[in-house]
């Protein structure tokens, strides 16, 4: 990397690695440190190939995504999480039951699989349309619904507690596509 | 409420609840690219000599130049030697022309509390025995084609004299003393010259730099200073002065050895600075690099199939999971993409010896292997190596032409 290619390395890495780290954490199931090593090789990666990323952003971010996915890459795939975070203090009941249940969600969220976790931050953390969420993790529309589907699913049995929630959206409707799902690293 | 809308709220809250990132990341990663790296030139300095020659010969290692010459193995061995329950092996691991000759494991020992030095424990193979014997003797080995000989530099780098080690006795022969002091070798590809890398300071020395956990190698201080060109019969050395280059904002590893091209005309060393590599004539003038070698990855310590005809490169990941692109070196272009997340030294013009790893997916769980391109066909040398950095567990090969 010349000195330009640095000096615009770091500019990106200071500017905007703390928005990845969030996703990067999200992705590892709310674990700091796995977030963190997953955004480190990420950006290793795209130190690498630095001069020839136009969208520094968008490359970090899809290799976040299919990184988390392979596994592979990671040294510790297999990290426990252990959430026992007890509901704020001093709120409202309402506000407290709202709490707890997202405490709840946080725990079932980390015992999905990687692939899981990774298609819900795409479509509800990132908001991405599921096209994009397709593009991104090289698979097909269906697979990305039919993931959703599942996943969702998933976190109903792992939590009982979410039993009593309203169906989502893509749990209305029709979801044809059950082929296995194929993410490319 | 909708499950939906309750995992986006959870996962907001949770993205909220992070504090930034670490202070220096940015660096923290260069970091981590040059520590890869490290260890990568390490392994390509020493196994330097896996570039294959049909007949080679090794200077006789009596003392006073003798015309004494002992050839090594004219026509190659085709045999396979794996022992795919052995990590760190104990007995030989070969393949084709290719021989595990030794490999070694690195620890860090701390010196002060600011200061400490990456030091290599080997495990050298005994051509006769055909087992690996450990040693804490020498901070460097260069193992020579044909497995009869070494050259080696003893602890506390850089030194001034170079071991000429018979790996049969385990006894070095002769030495050769130099003037500028050296921390690193590797031998030519007809293993009559070795090109030794001279340092005016530990070239594996680790420091404690502020943000980053444990030690560090010191990349911006690079203390490099020329290279030797030692011709191992006579002991005759010719002295070129170069010191890291590439100017205030270098990135550069601590040791940057200097190699042979693969013809022996040129000397070169990689660098993570663009285009990857310097070439220089023996007489320390920057040159091209020799056709064939011009898309070579300084950290794919595979290169140029022995009949030059297909390059080994990066890791490539598209077919399988960990695999790696086999170039036209002509042009750079993929011929192929093959087994193996790392391509370490060509066994014959078809195979290639290559870490990769196994059915538990970790990257830094590997074993070696014997891959084919174009053929489905993985055999597997070696039980898999420790995860654990700077530990006796994790080995890395050094590889000679036996």
């Amino acid at each position: 990397m010349d000195a330009e290619g640095l000096e615009g390395f770091r500019d990106f890495v200071d500017s905007r690695s703390s928005a990845l780290l969030r996703t990067a954490v999200l992705l590892s199931g709310g674990d700091r440190h796995a977030g963190e090593d997953l955004l480190q090789n990420a950006l290793a990666k795209a130190a690498g190939r630095w001069h020839r990323i136009d969208e520094p952003e968008a490359y970090v971010r899809q290799v976040l995504y299919r990184q988390q996915i392979s596994r592979w890459r990671l040294k510790w795939p297999r990290r426990e999480v252990s959430v026992a975070e007890p509901p704020e203090r001093g709120a409202a009941p309402d506000d407290s039951a709202a709490a707890e249940l997202r405490v709840v969600m946080r725990a079932a969220l980390s015992r999905l699989t990687a692939r899981q976790r990774t298609v819900l931050v795409l479509r509800y953390f990132e908001d991405l349309p599921e096209a994009d969420v397709a593009r991104l993790l090289g698979c097909s529309v269906g697979t990305v619904r039919s993931t959703t589907h599942r996943s969702l699913a998933r976190l109903r049995s792992l939590a009982p507690e979410l039993a009593a929630l309203g169906p989502a959206d893509v749990e209305q409707q029709s979801s044809r596509d059950y082929s296995p799902v194929e993410v490319r690293p | 409420m909708n499950v939906d809308e309750l995992v986006r709220d959870s996962l907001r809250e949770q993205a909220d609840a992070q504090g930034p990132a670490v202070p220096g990341l940015a660096d923290r990663v260069l970091g981590l690219r040059r520590r890869r790296r490290t260890r990568r030139i390490a392994s390509i300095a020493a196994a330097a000599a896996a570039v294959v020659a049909v007949a080679v010969a090794v200077p006789a290692l009596e003392s006073g130049g003798t015309t004494d010459v002992r050839p090594a193995d004219v026509t190659p061995p085709n045999r396979i030697s794996a022992h795919p329950d052995q990590s760190p092996p104990r007995d030989l691991i070969a393949a084709g022309r290719t021989a595990l000759a030794a490999y070694y494991a690195t620890t860090v020992v701390p010196r002060s509390a600011d200061r400490a030095v990456s030091t290599r424990t080997y495990w050298l193979l005994n051509p006769t025995t055909k087992k690996y014997v450990k040693t804490t003797k020498w901070s460097w080995v260069a193992v020579a084609p044909g497995l009869r000989t070494a050259a080696v530099l003893e602890q506390e780098l850089p030194v001034r004299r170079i071991g000429l080690l018979d790996l049969v006795s385990g006894e070095v022969k002769r030495w050769i003393p130099v003037d500028h002091a050296v921390g690193g070798l590797a031998f030519s590809r007809d293993g009559r010259e070795l090109v030794a890398t001279a340092y005016d300071r530990n070239p594996d020395l680790r420091v404690k730099s502020s943000g980053s956990e444990g030690w560090q190698a010191n990349m911006e201080q690079s203390s490099r200073t020329g290279f030797y060109v030692v011709d191992v019969t006579s002991g005759a050395s010719s002295w070129t002065g170069i010191e890291a280059g590439g100017g205030d904002f270098a990135v550069g590893n601590s040791r940057q050895d200097f190699a042979f091209s693969r013809d022996g005309s040129r000397v070169w060393a990689g660098t993570p600075m663009q285009p990857g590599y310097e070439y220089y004539s023996r007489q320390g003038d920057p040159v091209e690099p020799p056709a064939g070698e011009k898309y070579a990855q300084w950290y794919v310590d595979a290169g140029l199939s022995p009949d030059g005809k297909r390059l080994a490169g990066d890791f490539a990941g598209k077919k399988y999971k960990t695999s790696s692109w086999i170039l036209d070196p002509r042009t750079g272009k993929p011929l192929t993409e093959t087994h193996g997340q790392q391509l370490l030294a060509w066994a014959d013009d078809s195979s290639l010896v290559a870490w990769d790893i196994g059915k538990d997916g970790d990257e830094f769980h590997q074993r070696l292997v014997l891959v084919t391109p174009g053929s489905e066909k993985v055999v597997v040398l070696s039980d898999f190596r420790a995860t654990g950095d700077d530990t006796l567990g994790r080995w890395e090969p050094v590889f000679a032409d036996r």
